[in-house]
């Protein structure tokens, strides 16, 4: 089985207060490293352990800046057999033309395969969309949220689909397809650095994002950023022991945990 | 006709609470809200939108993308188009709406959860929430969205009339992608990281006797227990129930934290946590910087009186 | 380097030394000895095994054939980091170090934020005259426990107007315990990637905070040119000079430990000690275990990220009751390591864990 993985390199954000600069028309990135997106992380885990298990070869793919290269090398390194980045310097905010680049490259290149991961989503802009409209574009079947899979078995994939509150869905999807993979799926691998030297030795090929689509292509347009309302400190409880314990229960209750 | 329509979100026969939310965008938006969803006993208000399209077909063939992608088409082959598609930000959600996106080359902006109506102008989270991206569409053409649940349901008011109801036929199973089964999440053995709820304890409860005692409010209250690295140094709870740094990374809906000072070990492998609630005797221990609600009390005594309220 | 340490075992004659001073043998499933014997006969080796190794170096020390069995720890847990056949925990650690320079993942653009704590500016090291820098560990940087030490270390050396500067957020993790861990790579580039600042900002002298970040910098760094220490060795020279003078008594019982990496590794025994009985009234005991036998702590080696599977009584637990047995107040020493994995023991028995430096500005 041969399986396109695509994967973005995103700013490690986590623990950091962002910035907005330039009357919020950006981000101040410039202090923060980078990394892989954690949901592609488990896609091309998963991809990798298919590949293992039945033959066939892994294809990591990202678009983005140069830099990008660095993600094509950790997922070269986890087991991929080469890497192809659509180099763009420019932030594409767009799903839909970040899908039609794709749609476009995988046409004219005339890439084959027999499915295309993605993570479900992405760190930075919590789309979780390019993969479905990919689908669309080129009518496979799609599935999101894909949190086991279970057989690949005449063609098909028997898969669990995470849904909310511990419930998950069985589904039959047929290859070729398009499936978002959700983090939890498996245990990604650890790759040493010498791994990832390793891989650097591997081909990688670039293409220019601006051969496949233009950013004029775009249908939603990002304004600019703006912050969230200031959360405080921590509320404090305060009163008699019982009005407290409502309050406690209240919130559970609020969370839907209780 | 300028309408919304909004696709239900219905699983097991049941009408999901966050479907008011894509009502209330529609309401938020002034658009007429036209609701679809499959035929069935479904629990809802028919007040509180314009239309409501019944389908004629099962509800795990509704909740498949390609399949809806045709109904939708449908629809709009005899009501028009829609100014906007309205989805729930939800697991099917998200996957019907790009994938609907993709197919009619329609624009999409998922989680989206605030709106300015005068400028037209959605917001939508970026990296956890820290910043809020505020989108237009760029072209003429229906717009896709995904709400995130709780952002719009206030919005959503009573039409004084019930709704109109029509009927639509249902496309048929296709085998590209078909449902087979729901399945309960496997609980094999305790994985603290799996669980939504927490109950974590830390040296402040004491000595082990209390364990049974807590053991008996997590049954109540449905938590799983956890705890920081004394408690299981001492034995009074099992190695795979530590959180921390050297301990397991945990980030469940709630983290109801009793006895635990808030040491930067601890802290590293629970501060993603939704909600944090610590109880500590110490008004100045630091578990409450990293905190959403704090109790300075007795853990032993708060225990207790939770375990009242809850059996009585 | 794996060739040497595959070379090196086949001279091993099994005597034992090792095994008897390993903080971990006889405790725990692990036995350096019997590891080292697997290694000579390149037996299979359970994978749980070698995350035991605090990395203390009793071993090697007492080592009569000069098998390094503490690098040989290292070079069975270079393999298992190749085959990503390790801990999660210590993975976690080891991503996070590879993205932020740090094991705890703490935003790299916070590792200068203790210096806002001074009453005074401390200048960037290109900034100053004699290029001496103060080097912090991670752990420094970012735990809010130990984030005083740095603040203490430099307010000392500000008062006796000893000229010293910072690198602020382009300081990166040492890799001492990266290299520990088994990962050579990251340990390599962490290393490049200090001295490559070193170079360009021209640092001649370097004062570590941690006797892990001196240890790795001073014998595994190669040929710098720089001068390493240890905060102690300056504070202990500033005072014999009389530019800091410990004046008010501190009437308490108190006991150093040594930590492995400053004392059984590095031979610095006498200047922690000598700043003590620099202080008025102070009475200063020792643990049985002192010195060159001094009991590890257990904090290193990676074990600050990973549990082993057991459960034993720790060290710290340990030398927490020798300490109450002997009547103390207040346990010091001078590695932050050692806090923590003391403290966490001592709050129970009602005993004081304090850096160092902690008691130096009570004093002074
Ligand atoms: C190498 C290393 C790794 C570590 N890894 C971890 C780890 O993975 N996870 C972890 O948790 N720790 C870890 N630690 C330990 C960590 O440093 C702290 O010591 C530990 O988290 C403290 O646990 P605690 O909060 O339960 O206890 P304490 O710090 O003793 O806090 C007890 C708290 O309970 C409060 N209290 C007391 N009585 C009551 C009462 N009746 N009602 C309410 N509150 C009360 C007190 O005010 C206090 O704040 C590690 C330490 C080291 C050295
Ligand atoms: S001390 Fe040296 S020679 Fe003796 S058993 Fe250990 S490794 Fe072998
Ligand atoms: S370094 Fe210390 S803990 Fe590791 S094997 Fe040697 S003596 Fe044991």
């Amino acid at each position: 089985m041969d399986i396109l993985v695509f994967v973005k390199r995103v700013a490690a954000t986590q623990e950091e207060e962002l910035r907005l600069i330039d009357d919020g028309k950006n981000i101040d990135l410039s202090k923060i490293p980078f990394k892989m997106n954690d949901w592609d992380n488990y896609a091309v885990e998963e991809a990798v352990k298919i590949v293992e298990g039945q033959g066939g070869s892994v294809t990591a793919i990202s678009i983005g800046s140069a830099e990008s290269d660095e993600v094509l090398r950790r997922a070269i390194a986890m087991g991929s057999k080469d890497g192809i980045l659509m180099e763009t310097q420019e932030a594409i905010h767009d799903p839909a033309l970040r899908a039609q680049a794709i749609y476009n490259f995988l046409k004219k290149e005339d890439i084959k395969f027999d499915a295309i991961f993605t993570g479900v989503q992405s760190e930075d802009d919590q789309f979780a969309a390019t993969g479905g409209i990919l689908a669309g574009k080129m009518d496979l079947p799609y599935a999101s949220m894909v949190i086991g899979i279970d057989a690949i078995e005449n063609g098909y994939f028997v898969l669990r689909r995470e849904l909310e509150g511990g419930l998950q869905e069985r589904i039959k999807i047929k290859a070729p397809c398009i499936l978002s993979i959700q983090s939890g799926i498996n245990e990604p691998r650890y790759v040493s650095i010498m791994g990832i030297r390793k891989a650097s030795k591997v081909e990688r090929k670039t293409f220019k994002f601006n051969d496949f689509a233009s950013r004029g292509d775009a249908i939603i347009d990002l304004i600019k950023w703006s912050y969230p309302e200031k959360k405080g400190g921590a509320t404090m409880l305060t009163g008699e022991m019982d009005e407290i314990c409502k309050e406690i229960l209240e919130i559970l209750k609020k969370k839907g945990v209780c | 006709m300028s309408y919304a329509l909004i696709i239900s979100e219905v699983r097991r026969g049941v009408f999901e609470e966050r479907n008011l939310d894509s009502i209330g965008m529609a309401h938020l938006a002034g658009k007429d809200a036209f609701l679809l969803i499959p035929e069935g006993n479904y629990n809802l208000n028919n007040s509180i939108v314009n239309k409501i399209i019944k389908a004629k077909l099962e509800e795990s063939l509704f909740l498949n993308p390609l399949i809806i992608t045709e109904l939708i088409s449908k629809i709009i082959g005899t009501l028009g188009a829609p100014e906007i598609v309205i989805f729930t930000h939800s697991s099917s959600g998200i996957e019907l709406a790009s994938y609907l996106a993709g197919k009619m080359s329609l624009p999409i902006i998922t989680d989206v959860s605030g709106y300015d109506r005068n400028e037209q102008i959605f917001f939508k989270s970026y990296y956890s929430d820290k910043v809020f991206g505020q989108f237009k569409k760029a072209k003429e053409s229906p717009l896709v969205i995904t709400v995130r649940s709780g952002s719009f349901k206030d919005h959503v008011t009573e039409k004084g009339k019930n709704a109109e109801e029509i009927t639509v036929d249902g496309p048929s199973g296709i085998e590209e992608r078909s449902f087979v089964e729901y399945v309960e999440e496997e609980k094999t053995g305790v994985d603290i990281t799996k669980a939504e709820f927490l109950l974590s304890l830390g040296r402040g409860i004491g000595n082990k006797d209390e364990i049974p005692k807590f053991e008996e409010l997590a049954n109540l209250m449905k938590a799983t227990i956890s705890g920081s690295r004394p408690v299981i140094d001492k034995q009074w709870l099992p190695k795979e129930r530590q959180v921390g740094t050297s301990g397991k990374t945990v980030k469940p809906k709630v983290y109801l934290a009793m006895g635990i000072s808030g040491a930067f070990q601890h802290i590293a492998g629970m501060k993603d946590s939704e909600c944090i609630i610590a109880v500590n005797k110490d008004p100045e221990a630091p578990i409450f910087q990293y905190a959403h609600y704090g109790i300075v009390a007795d853990a032993n005594k708060i225990r207790d009186k939770l375990k009242d309220l809850l059996q009585g | 380097m794996q060739d040497e340490a595959a070379s090196r075992v086949l001279v091993c004659i099994q005597c034992g030394k090792c095994t008897g001073g390993c903080p971990e043998s006889g405790r725990t499933p692990f036995n350096i000895r019997m590891l080292v014997r697997k290694k000579q006969f390149s037996y299979t080796i359970d994978e749980s095994i070698p995350w035991y190794c605090t990395a203390c170096n009793a071993c090697t020390i007492r080592c009569p054939r000069d098998v390094k069995p503490s690098e040989v720890v290292i070079d069975i847990r270079s393999t298992l980091v190749e085959n990503g056949d390790i801990p999660l925990a210590i993975q976690k650690a080891l991503e996070n170090t590879f993205v932020q320079k740090n094991p705890w993942g703490k935003p790299r653009s916070k590792r200068g934020e203790w210096a806002g704590k001074l009453n005074f500016k401390v200048p960037h090291i290109s900034e100053t005259e004699h290029k001496r820098l103060l080097f912090l560990c991670c752990v420094h940087a970012y735990d809010p426990r130990c984030m005083v030490i740095p603040v203490n270390v430099a307010t000392l050396l500000h008062r006796a107007g000893y000229e010293f500067g910072i690198l602020g957020e382009e300081e990166c993790c040492c890799g001492n315990e990266i290299r520990r861990i088994g990962e050579l790579g990251l340990f390599e580039e962490l290393m490049e990637e200090n001295k490559t600042n070193f170079k360009e900002y021209g640092v001649k002298e370097i004062i570590a905070l941690s006797p892990h970040c001196m240890n790795t910098m001073k014998n595994e760094y190669g040929d710098t040119g720089i001068k390493v220490m240890h905060y102690t060795e300056v504070l202990s020279g500033l005072i014999k000079e009389g530019a800091l003078k410990p004046h008010k008594p501190f009437e308490k019982e108190i006991i150093y430990h040594d930590p492995c990496f400053l004392g059984k590794q590095n031979k610095i025994f006498e200047e922690p000690r000598d700043i003590l009985k620099s202080i008025n009234n102070t009475n200063l005991k020792e643990f049985s275990r002192s010195k060159e036998i001094s009991l590890c702590c257990e904090g290193g080696g990676g074990r600050m990220f990973f549990e082993v599977e057991t459960h034993y009584k720790r060290n710290s637990e340990t030398r927490v009751e020798e300490a109450q047995s002997k009547g103390v107040e207040i346990i010091t020493t001078a590695c932050p390591f050692c806090v923590m994995t003391l403290e966490e023991k001592a709050v129970e028995k009602g005993l004081a864990v304090k850096e160092l430096s902690e008691i130096l500005m009570e004093v002074i």
